[in-house]
């Protein structure tokens, strides 16, 4: 059990089982109410052998790459199945397993009594166990593939309650937006494979789909730069569209229509960072492709500061949070785009550890959000309530903890994260890079965006549990605190929220030093000319990210302590308006592709309906040639004998006279 | 005068003659199948007669197994007619129209054949039940 490759096959196949299980659970009453248990002891198994996963990466020895299984061959085209076990992956599996497993404790309480309780577990585990085959894939295509599979998943969950037509239209909305950057993705794939046809040869065994084969191939041959700086343009595209970022981030907000679990799930935790962790896996391609680089860095940037804005004003909790997970993956980005200046393994360890942090401090808020949604009797507007800290006393200091990990709050995961991102940044513009310009100008708007980050977060705590004390009347008379089963794993991701940072990586570095084990981040260091930047703590960041964060909560305290969604600041009226209306992007959108969509629609069902007119005169002919003769079959007998009689008698005379003449 | 090929064939084309309009023109199912059973016999006199003409066998093969292919035909169509009759009590094809297009109203019938008085089935005795006694014997016991 000790081979890692083993047991990232193992993790990859509880998960399956347990969907297997889930659904089947599905046939009677009595199975159904159980189906949860598939997922939480399936689940917590794997978390429990991703951890022992992560202990086995420690001394790096063991073997690493699984032996390839052919999945389909098309031409020179080799799809193999194979896995690659390594630090990166073993973070990741271990995150995501972790966080499933309190996710499905949560949901086993926050879904009990609902009508799709199994499927709702079975999708659940069938999404964990894409997403951990994600994580491992080795091949391009099986990554696309389980790529997809997160998508397919994702589409059922937001479509969960898919009589409801928002979110079924929100479940279109997710699965068509992501889909156009997932065309970029498979665009990607072919255009890297294509660049490495000349590297294949018959007797060389090299596949280049293959990640461990293709990074050492690329960095080794620099004509195939450009074309593969192509690729990793459209690889991008397809992780802005999974990940949310401009100009896909569209589909973030509306998919809050699914079950909160999902959303702290997938939409906060998972499947929305599969995008920063496709860069963080294919870094070595982006290391040979500065220009990309510095356009991740941008769109990153843009969303971050865009999302921050429009989240700024909002009125649904979920969505509030939705936007800021849109915000802080931009920021995952930002990290990312340095890459080209600085050391990839600075890069991509800041981007990852904020990932990291982030899965336990937006999972927390997401689900303290569905404890109060739970217990607001479905109620998500903060409008609606108010003062909820002595109704619900342990979701409040869950909340509590989530909200100012993700403000940034000294001290607390989020506050180190993102001081490493920053870090990045100002490392990135002091580089020899030729964009350090707009490195620079970035970290200004990486640091008005922690500002607004604060705010909002702390906007949203406020409404929801300061002021007087309003209850919707939706609640009804039992507004009280949820279950065990769902404080639980609110408190133990609240710990979570509160020293995974601190303990992992500022005076440890234990984080960025496994994680720097990871052989592609080794090839990646190679073709760069890039500052190596030592882990140090850079008090003047420090001191920045503090009155930031500190400033945005203070403001936020100033003006909505005692409610008041709905308030304004002085002065700013017209800016409230912008981001209460999400700067009319959804409109933009629907004006400049829905509707150009609708038309064209519309005038192919009309080109159609004449074509199905014609179709149908020509089935008309032959039609009223049968209603003109139906009624020779009158149902006598002589009848028939007669017409016979007589057909024969005419049949025999034109042969007869024929053959005479 | 020699009786020629002409001469059977002449009877032949009377018999299937006869059968035909007979067929045509009778409504009664036991007629009907006769008179094709007389088509029949009058294509297997030609046959006959052409084997004989021809002087070999293949005529007389064919006209055994119309024979027997007849014989067959007369079960089936016998035991259908009995269930025809026992559903309608009558043997007139006329009365048997349900298969006719839908829509198409049924032929009326100017001049029905007559109507066999309607006799009860002769009721038996279950089997297995003692009969009851008649007076004569329950007098005696």
């Amino acid at each position: 059990m000790s081979n890692p490759v083993g047991l990232a096959l193992t993790i990859l196949a509880l998960p399956l089982l347990a969907s297997v299980l889930a659904y089947l659970m599905r046939g009677t009453a009595r199975t159904a109410r159980l189906a949860h248990l598939p997922l939480v002891v399936g689940c917590g198994t794997a978390a429990a052998l991703a951890l022992y996963l992560l202990t086995t990466m420690l001394d790096g020895t063991a073997e690493r790459v699984s032996e390839p299984v052919a999945w389909f061959a098309a031409g020179k085209l080799r799809a193999h199945f194979t896995v690659t076990v390594d630090a990166l992956a073993a973070i990741m599996l271990g995150m995501v397993t972790f966080i499933a497993t309190l996710i499905a404790i949560f949901s086993s309480g926050y879904m009990k009594g609902d009508a799709g309780f199994a499927r709702f577990f079975a999708v659940m585990s069938l999404f964990v166990f894409c997403m951990c085959g994600l994580v491992l894939a080795n091949n391009l295509l099986l990554l696309v593939a389980f790529w997809e599979g997160v998508g397919l998943c994702s589409y059922l969950l937001v479509g969960y309650y898919f009589d409801k037509p928002s979110a079924a239209a929100a479940a279109r909305k997710a699965f068509l937006v992501t889909r156009l950057g997932d065309v970029g993705l498979i665009l990607g794939v072919f255009v890297i494979w294509h660049a490495c046809l000349p590297g294949m040869s018959p007797d060389v065994p090299f596949n280049p789909l293959n990640l461990s084969e293709l990074f050492g191939y690329v960095v080794r041959h620099p004509e195939i730069h450009s074309q593969v700086g192509l690729g990793c343009f459209l690889l991008f595209c397809g992780a802005v569209g999974k990940s949310a970022q401009f100009p896909l981030y569209v589909w973030l907000p509306d998919a809050m229509e699914g079950p909160t679990p999902v959303s702290a799930l997938i939409h906060a935790a998972t499947m929305v960072t599969a995008g920063v962790y496709l860069l963080a896996r294919c870094a070595p391609l982006f290391a040979v492709a500065p220009g990309v680089q510095i356009a991740v860095a941008w769109i990153g940037g843009v969303t971050a500061l865009l999302a921050a804005f429009i989240a700024l004003a909002q009125t649904d909790l979920k969505r509030i949070l939705a936007y800021s997970t849109v915000s802080q993956l931009g920021f995952m980005f930002l990290a990312l785009g340095t890459s080209g200046a600085i050391s990839p393994a600075f890069a991509v360890g800041a981007a990852m550890f904020h990932l990291f942090t982030h899965a336990f401090f937006k999972a927390l808020l997401f689900l303290s959000a569905g404890s109060v949604m739970h217990a607001m009797g479905g109620v998500i507007d903060v409008r609606q309530f108010g003062g909820l800290r002595r109704v619900l006393p342990v979701t409040h200091v869950a909340f509590l903890c989530g909200a100012l990990a993700l403000a940034g709050f000294p001290l607390l995961s989020g506050f180190w994260s993102k001081d490493l991102i920053l870090e990045s940044l100002t490392e990135a513009s002091e580089s020899g890079s030729p964009y350090t310009a707009g490195y620079f100008a970035l970290f200004l708007v990486a640091c008005l965006t922690a500002l607004l980050t604060a705010f909002y977060t702390f906007r949203a705590y406020f409404l929801t549990f300061w002021g007087p004390e309003r209850i919707p009347h939706e609640a009804g008379h039992h507004a009280h605190e949820s279950p065990t089963s769902m404080t639980l794993p609110l408190l133990v991701l609240a710990a979570g929220a509160l020293a995974v940072g601190i303990v992992l990586q500022p005076f440890t570095h234990w984080f960025t030093d496994l994680l720097e084990t990871t052989p592609s981040l080794a090839i990646a260091r190679g073709p760069t000319p890039a500052r190596v930047v030592a882990h140090h703590l850079n008090w003047v960041l420090i001191g920045v990210s503090t009155v930031l964060a500190l400033g945005g909560i203070g403001l936020a305290f100033a003006l909505y302590r005692n409610g008041g969604a709905d308030k304004a600041p002085a002065g700013l009226d017209a800016v409230f308006a912008a981001s209460r209306n999400k700067l009319w992007v959804d409109e933009l959108y629907h004006a400049v592709f829905v509707k150009p969509a609708e038309v064209l629609a519309f005038l192919a069902r009309v080109f159609d309906g004449f074509l199905d007119g014609l179709a149908r005169l020509i089935s008309s002919a032959p039609r009223a040639l049968g209603a003109w003769a139906r009624p020779i079959q009158n149902g006598l007998v002589q009848f028939y004998a007669l017409s016979m009689a007589l057909g024969v008698a005419v049949f025999l005379t034109f042969v007869v006279f024929r053959i005479s003449r | 005068m020699t009786i020629t090929l002409w001469h059977f064939l002449a009877v032949a084309a009377a018999l299937f003659g006869i059968g035909l309009v007979g067929f045509l023109t009778r409504r009664n199912l036991i007629t009907m199948f006769l008179c094709a059973e007389m088509m029949l016999q009058g294509v297997a006199i030609n046959f006959v007669a052409f084997a004989r003409y021809h002087a070999n066998l293949h005529g007389q093969v064919f006209v055994l197994f119309i024979l027997a292919v007849a014989a067959c035909e007369a079960g089936i169509a016998l035991a259908l007619f009995l269930n025809l009759y026992r559903r309608r009590r009558s043997l007139d094809t006329s009365d048997w129209q349900e298969l006719r297009e839908t829509g198409v109203p049924a032929a009326t019938d100017d001049d029905p054949l007559p109507r066999p008085p309607a006799d009860p089935m002769p009721v038996l005795t279950p089997a297995g039940a003692r009969p009851a006694p008649t007076a004569e014997e329950a007098a005696r016991v």
